[in-house]
């Protein structure tokens, strides 16, 4: 089993050990009024660059064609490259370190990119191996919405 | 100065503010706006203010206080009216509407639920199950050079990934949709096949939570299930 749970409602001020997983919550979800703007947020397209499923091009083609390529056959399942098994409370230490390569690549590169460079030494960056910032193309991020109840 | 909106609430919300701070370096000072029916949490907007990290927690820390203490419709961040009466003015003009968003969210969190599975587990599976990707396998890895059989079988396989995933992001949500009021589901992601976000009783809340461990535990370890929650209702707002 493979499980992560954050819950975050202790009061703490806002833990941003999760604060990757609710961004597109923050930024792009919730309440606006009619008439009233919203500030201009710099690198916001950071948001949409995981948004998209699998797309039909060149490079993806021949990145599943090599992946498959690279599967070892004769030895079956290998274990997942990163397994988390973090349950209940153990919240956002734990959850950092061992989701490490899931988490630590897509925080840098939203902070980088947030920051632009301003004030970066305030915020307390944690390991710094750069990862290059994955090239992608917007896409737009509708969605669906159901009402149960409702119908 | 322009007035930045936190969250609206009922008029008999509490408000706790205390030990909280706004937006902004320094932080920006709490207030409250309110009318007889409706409440609103604001601060000044500081100059140049951008989806900084700090700005972000700051946001959402507001948001979960006054989650602790009742119902809360969250604004998205950043959102910036004229000043407090403009404030006031919009919430005495939507008040039917708020009132009623307030109502059906009351007494209910958000979790937002991702998951994701292994790709090689998937590839292997794909593998297994379609003979012509397993023969083009074969083929391109006796023949690296073959590179109009490489895309075919990347075709094959990119086809398979997506409707796998799909179907598996089918599955999944049709488990938990019954135990949530409301269901608001965004499109998948490269990692994540299911994103989505449930609207989930207070008193269900632990019910539910359980349900995705036990599911997370039925599916193994190929998958990987991020449950986020309890959070302000920003996808029922």
């Amino acid at each position: 089993m493979s499980l992560v749970q954050q819950s975050n409602a202790s009061g703490s001020g806002g833990g941003s050990g999760n604060l990757y997983d609710v961004l597109e919550l923050i930024l792009d979800r919730g309440l606006v009024i009619d008439a009233f703007v919203r500030v201009s947020l710099v690198g916001i397209e950071i948001l949409k660059i995981d948004v998209r499923v699998v797309v039909a091009s060149v490079d993806t083609y021949l990145r599943f064609a090599e992946a498959c390529n690279r599967l070892d056959l004769e030895s079956g399942r290998k274990a997942p490259a990163q397994l988390t098994d973090i349950v209940g409370d153990t919240v956002e230490s734990g959850a950092k370190g061992k989701s490490k390569g899931a988490l630590t690549g897509a925080v840098e590169a939203f902070t980088e990119s947030f920051q632009s460079g301003r004030d970066s030494s305030e915020e307390k960056e944690k390991e710094t191996t750069k990862r290059p910032a994955r090239k992608s193309t917007a896409s737009s991020s509708s969605r669906r919405s159901s009402r149960q109840g409702e119908e | 100065m322009a007035t930045y909106v936190y969250a609206i609430t009922a008029a008999d919300h509490p408000l706790r503010l205390e030990g909280l701070a706004g937006v902004g370096d320094p932080p920006s000072e709490l207030r409250t706006v309110k009318t007889p029916e409706l409440g609103a949490v604001v601060s000044d907007t500081p100059p140049g203010l951008r989806a900084k990290r700090r700005d972000l927690v700051a946001h959402q820390g507001v948001l979960e206080r006054l989650m602790a203490d009742g119902a809360v419709l969250p604004m998205r961040f950043g959102l910036v009216g004229p000043d407090d009466g403009q404030v006031q003015d919009a919430l005495e003009r939507e008040k039917e509407k708020y009132t009623a968003r307030l109502a059906e969210i009351d007494g209910c969190l958000e979790y937002n639920l991702k998951v994701s599975r292994d790709e090689e587990g998937m590839l292997r599976e794909i593998l297994r199950d379609s003979t012509e990707a397993r023969e083009l396998s074969e083929y391109t890895r006796r023949n690296p050079g073959a590179q109009d059989r490489m895309m075919a079988l990347g075709e094959i396989v990119a086809r398979e990934v997506q409707a796998r995933q799909e179907a598996l992001g089918r599955d999944i949500a049709a488990v938990f949709s019954p135990l949530a009021e409301r269901t608001s589901e965004a499109e998948p992601t490269a990692k994540h096949f299911l994103n989505a976000s449930y609207l989930v009783k207070r008193d269900e809340a632990a019910a539910f939570s359980q349900a995705v461990h036990e599911e997370a535990e039925r599916r193994g370890d190929e998958y990987e299930f991020r449950l986020n929650g309890p959070l302000p209702p920003y996808s029922f707002a």
